[in-house]
């Protein structure tokens, strides 16, 4: 499913060169559910945005469903992404749009045909236990509940790999547990599941594989 | 899906508010502009059309010819390039024809101690022989005639007539693009105005994987959403003109160009006018979306 041989990245911030990950080497099976720690600046979003091709490794190579990411055009990354779930820890909801149509609009525009796509939107809105929170705006919800709307954004397409980068990084405990039930049952539902948190205890909580980056390093997958 | 991504356009239209209303008033400024000198040129050039229809060129006739060689003359006439007919007028019709203009002063020619006036040919020209350079070769070509005397009549006051009916034209056009390149740019400006307010819904698209032509359309949507209202309500301004000062101009535009009513665009043009409209929207969205902050 996912496939990291010696990857490296450098930004180059004008004359100097920053490197964000270096010699990064692992392999994520179908039906997995791993958890990426270390600290804030380890790597992990950087990691993640490789994978979805927001950005491209200065070596070593990068596959995800069977693609080397790095050699994809313009369309095959569109339809990369079409398989891929991705949470951020900010949400990402739009502001100007219910908690429904923040769902329904990522149907539309991958082309739903406009009589599934309520039956999907409250699907997925069920699935995270948002129903009744469907005509609220993202400014009358609670950070947990924005969270909880971002998932049932990225479960709707029902995408293969689901990708959340720190989405409980600004919830309490009580909150990121009710996030985590959440991936876990999207998890058991059969797609496979990468979460990207520097919050060591939730990594511990989960009982699951952990890979573990500190500056930019892999350097513990064990679980 | 259009539906979809019309209503999105839709969407942004609504955002872009102002700078939107103040694109398509541009446009409407000018394909208004357009339409105006367009509709005058075409009622310009019916008349001039009409005149050509009227142009005579008289040959006065150095004597009066016996009838029989009267009819040669005028056959001879006949056969040459860039002539339609010809009529023979005697020095007796010349007269009487006279008679008729002076009305309750015919009296006045009675008194003549012998008639003046010569014995003429009425030449009517081809399309061709109409125009200037034909109407001043068939002059050339009566001149050499050894009956002739002098040639009357031309074409050159209707060619300065086409000449302004060209370059009002001309002007029209040149007013209508400097406009229409306002309105581009302002489209420009409304869809950039968009692309901003537009960032955060362009990116989830892109990170869910909508095809870039998803992405995209709406933008060209609104720009020509707005080129089309612009060209409707340009349309409508002069549709309302056209009725409000059509029925009083039309005395002097009789008087002077000989028009019985002033016409309104035909059919056609208007779906051009429409299509000129959508077309400077689409261009401004087009336009807005190659900027790097998209």
């Amino acid at each position: 499913m996912i496939e990291l041989h010696r990857v490296g990245k450098v930004y180059a911030v004008g004359p100097v060169k920053v490197p964000a990950l270096s010699d990064v080497s692992f392999r994520i099976s179908k039906g997995e559910f791993v958890t990426l720690t270390g600290p804030s600046g380890s790597g992990k979003t950087t990691l993640l945005r490789l994978l979805y091709r927001e950005d491209v490794p200065t070596e070593g190579e990068v596959e995800v469903l069977g693609d080397e990411v790095s050699l994809l055009t313009r369309s095959q990354v569109a339809a990369l992404r079409r398989s891929i779930g991705i949470v951020f820890q900010d949400a990402k909801l739009l502001p100007g749009r219910t908690v429904y149509e923040n769902v329904a609009f990522v149907l539309r525009v991958l082309g739903t045909p406009r009589r599934e796509v309520t039956g999907r939107v409250f699907d997925a809105l069920r699935a995270v236990g948002l129903s009744s929170r469907a005509q609220a705006y993202p400014a009358q919800l609670s950070q947990g509940e924005a969270q909880r709307a971002a998932l049932a954004r990225a479960i709707a397409r029902k995408p293969l790999l689901l990708i959340a980068d720190e989405p409980t990084g600004n919830l309490d405990e009580g909150m990121a547990g009710e996030v985590l039930d959440i991936l876990k049952d999207i998890w058991a539902g059969g797609t496979t599941v990468l979460f990207a948190t520097h919050q060591a205890f939730l990594a511990a909580a989960l009982h699951r594989r952990t890979l573990t980056l500190q500056s930019g390093r892999l350097v513990k997958d064990e679980g | 899906m259009f539906g979809f991504l019309l209503g999105e356009a839709l969407r942004d239209l609504r955002r872009a508010g102002r700078v939107a209303v103040s694109a398509i008033m541009l446009i409407t400024l000018s394909l208004a502009a357009l339409g105006a000198f367009w509709l005058l040129s075409s009622n310009l050039g019916q008349a001039v059309a009409q005149f050509r229809e009227r142009v005579k060129i008289v040959v006065y006739l150095k004597r009066e010819p016996p009838a029989a060689e009267a009819n040669a003359l005028a056959e001879r006439v006949r056969r040459m390039p860039g002539v339609a007919s010809v009529r023979y007028v005697g020095k007796a019709e010349a007269l009487g024809t006279l008679r008729q203009v002076l009305g309750k002063d015919a009296s006045v020619a009675d008194s003549l101690p012998q008639n003046p006036l010569p014995a003429s040919l009425e030449i009517t020209p081809t399309d061709e022989g109409s125009t200037l350079e034909g109407a001043r070769a068939l002059v050339t070509r009566l001149a050499t005639l050894p009956e002739s005397d002098e040639i009357g009549g031309g074409v050159d006051w209707i060619e300065r007539f086409a000449h302004g009916q060209r370059l009002l034209w001309v002007f029209g056009l040149g007013v209508g693009a400097v406009l229409a390149l306002a309105a581009i740019l302002t489209v420009t400006t409304a869809t950039t105005l968009v692309l901003h307010a537009r960032r955060d819904e362009m990116e989830i698209m892109r990170l869910v994987g909508a095809p870039e032509h998803v992405v995209r359309m709406p933008l060209l949507l609104q720009g020509m959403m707005q080129g089309l209202m612009g060209a409707v309500l340009a349309v409508w301004v002069l549709i309302v003109c056209y009725a409000l000062l059509g029925p009083r101009l039309e005395p002097l535009v009789s008087e002077v160009l000989g028009v019985a009513r002033l016409a309104f665009l035909p059919p056609l043009t208007i779906v051009a006018l429409m299509l000129a409209g959508t077309l400077l929207g689409g261009i401004g969205g087009l336009l807005a979306r190659g900027r790097p902050e998209a």
